[in-house]
């Protein structure tokens, strides 16, 4: 008699928890600084400004405790456009990804940029933050960067 | 058995219910620099970063050895992560270890954490899967069976799960890290405590936990340095098993029994009870005290309860176990085998404070995890062998 033929199965599953996030004192000093329209990061032991602010220093894994206020322009260092946005992304319309680094700050971070065409973009262009009017405490505070 | 290595530095967290106050680097943070103090060392003494946690699903944060590599000092230093469930905190630790003996690094910063208040741990452990059925069993659900096997193979009286609870709760009292303080502990209370998971009672289980610790460790140069007594690494061993394959003695795992020999024939224990002087045991729900003492050979098969009964146990008995307060004190998940394992080295470097066992010389401690998938032991000892 002939073996018969294992039927084999597959079937898509969906796995969802929810979680609680405590930020600490420095995170959330920047998140909270966000929602009143400021810009924050943490100054290092060798005297470079990180934005985002962060807890500790990579160099020194000291923890850092001085904040220090930021502009919320600055100075796009690189991008990748994104020519058709998916529903996961924020921006709904073409826009670029791009390390921003802010006026003040020493290191760049990373946002979107709402320049309109691709040709619009180029390394070195300054923007500046386009803030939401309803601001919760949270990086999406800044809608995103536009060209100065 | 490579170089020697020993435990130069140990730091912990109190241990409580919700660190609402920090992050999760914040946390994990406490428990390094009271390791580094202890060990007399800055973050640029150490060679390595290992760390280890519980799933990812725990917190939801995915990969946090790197989220956490700033605030332990792991930048453009080797940066590992071990996971095996509930044990890790214990694996880990022998893994840090192993690196020591192995000559690759001479001091290394293993740590482990658990913030429970981020998730809800327990739902977790037992996401709903496609083809099987979801039986919403929970931890404590998976291992009551088998405390109830436990009971009737060997004529167990109930009481004996309640005594563990009140033993280690009462040992809680004289550790300040430990998360469960409840000074009028009683058989009482715990006997008129809700039933949980049937047999096991809400005082006979663990509590949730948020918590790190950590441990430098350092070999024989740097351990001859530390400016606190070393506790030796005699032996480590780990093993994995499936969790309920045909045949498996869930009250006597096989993979525990070859674990425990393991460890106990590098150290040179031939005779358990008359050489340990103390032990950390991973014991999440009451019940496992007395398994674990028979499948550690700390007595004969059915008899752990009676050393229970008589008190050898007890901080004054002759074999305390969880002197710090257990994992039913505190369990910060991924960090709880770290605690044992930590704890044991304190007894023999004499430096438990008010839960020092006196005169401890040579000390195990023991992690499980998974649904008994996942052992982790190690033997250390005042004395350098």
């Amino acid at each position: 008699m002939a073996e018969p033929t294992p039927e084999l199965l597959t079937k898509s599953f969906e796995l969802g928890y929810t979680y609680t996030r405590s930020t600490g004192p420095v995170i959330g000093h920047f998140l909270s600084e966000l929602r009143e329209g400021r810009i924050v990061g943490t100054r290092t032991s060798d005297g470079r400004v990180l934005v985002p602010a962060a807890e500790y220093d990579p160099v020194s894994a000291e923890a850092l405790t001085e904040f220090v206020n930021v502009g919320d322009e600055g100075v796009v260092t690189t991008w990748s456009w994104v020519v058709d946005p998916i529903s996961h992304h924020l921006m709904q319309k073409p826009f670029a990804f791009a390390l921003i680094q802010l006026d003040g700050a020493d290191v760049a971070m990373l946002h979107m940029v709402d320049a309109g065409s691709e040709s619009a973009m180029r390394s070195g262009m300054r923007v500046r933050a386009r803030w939401a009017a309803e601001r919760r405490g949270s990086i999406t505070d800044i809608i995103c960067f536009e060209p100065t | 058995m490579g170089n020697r290595v020993a435990v130069v530095g140990i730091g912990q967290t109190k241990h409580k219910s919700k660190h609402k106050d920090v992050s999760i680097a914040g946390l994990v943070r406490q428990a390094a620099e009271r390791a580094l103090e202890d060990a007399g060392c800055t973050w640029k003494d150490i060679d390595a970063l290992i760390l280890g946690k519980a799933p990812d699903m725990f917190e939801g944060v995915v990969m946090p050895e790197l989220y956490l590599t700033d605030a332990l000092g792991g930048n453009g230093k080797p940066v590992l992560r071990v996971h095996t469930a509930g044990s890790v905190g214990g694996s880990t630790a022998v893994v840090a270890a192993n690196y020591v003996q192995s000559g690759a690094f001479r001091r290394v910063l293993t740590v482990s954490f658990e913030k429970q208040s981020e998730s809800n741990a327990t739902w977790a452990l037992s996401p709903r899967m496609p083809f099987v059925p979801h039986v919403n069993a929970g931890a404590g659900g998976f291992f009551a069976p088998y405390m109830r096997l436990y009971m009737e193979r060997y004529g167990v009286p109930a009481h004996i799960g309640c005594m563990v609870a009140v033993k280690d709760r009462l040992n809680a009292l004289k550790n300040p890290y430990a998360h469960l303080q409840i000074p009028d502990i009683s058989l009482e209370m715990v006997q008129q405590s809700p039933m949980l998971w049937e047999p096991i009672r809400f005082l006979e289980s663990c509590p949730s936990s948020d918590g790190a610790c950590a441990l430098v460790l350092a070999d024989e140069q740097h351990a001859a340095r530390s400016p606190n007594p070393p506790a030796w690494i005699l032996g480590t061993s780990t093993r994995a098993d499936g969790s309920m394959y045909a045949g498996k003695d869930n009250i006597h795992p096989a993979s525990l029994i070859a674990c425990a020999k393991d460890v106990y024939s590098k150290a040179g224990i031939t005779d358990p009870r008359r050489q340990i002087d103390v032990a950390e045991l991973y014991v999440p729900f009451s019940w496992y005290e007395p398994m674990y003492l028979e499948t550690l050979g700390l007595c004969g098969e059915g008899e752990g309860w009676k050393l229970v009964e008589s008190g050898v146990t007890a901080l004054d008995g002759d074999v305390p176990i969880n002197a710090s307060g257990g994992v039913l004190s505190s369990n910060p998940i991924g960090a709880s085998g770290m605690l044992r394992f930590g704890e044991a080295a304190l007894q023999v470097r004499g430096m438990a404070g008010a839960h020092q066992v006196e005169g401890a010389r040579l000390a195990i401690g023991h992690a499980f995890g998974g649904a008994h998938s996942y052992y982790a032991m190690w033997a250390v000892s005042a004395d350098k062998p």
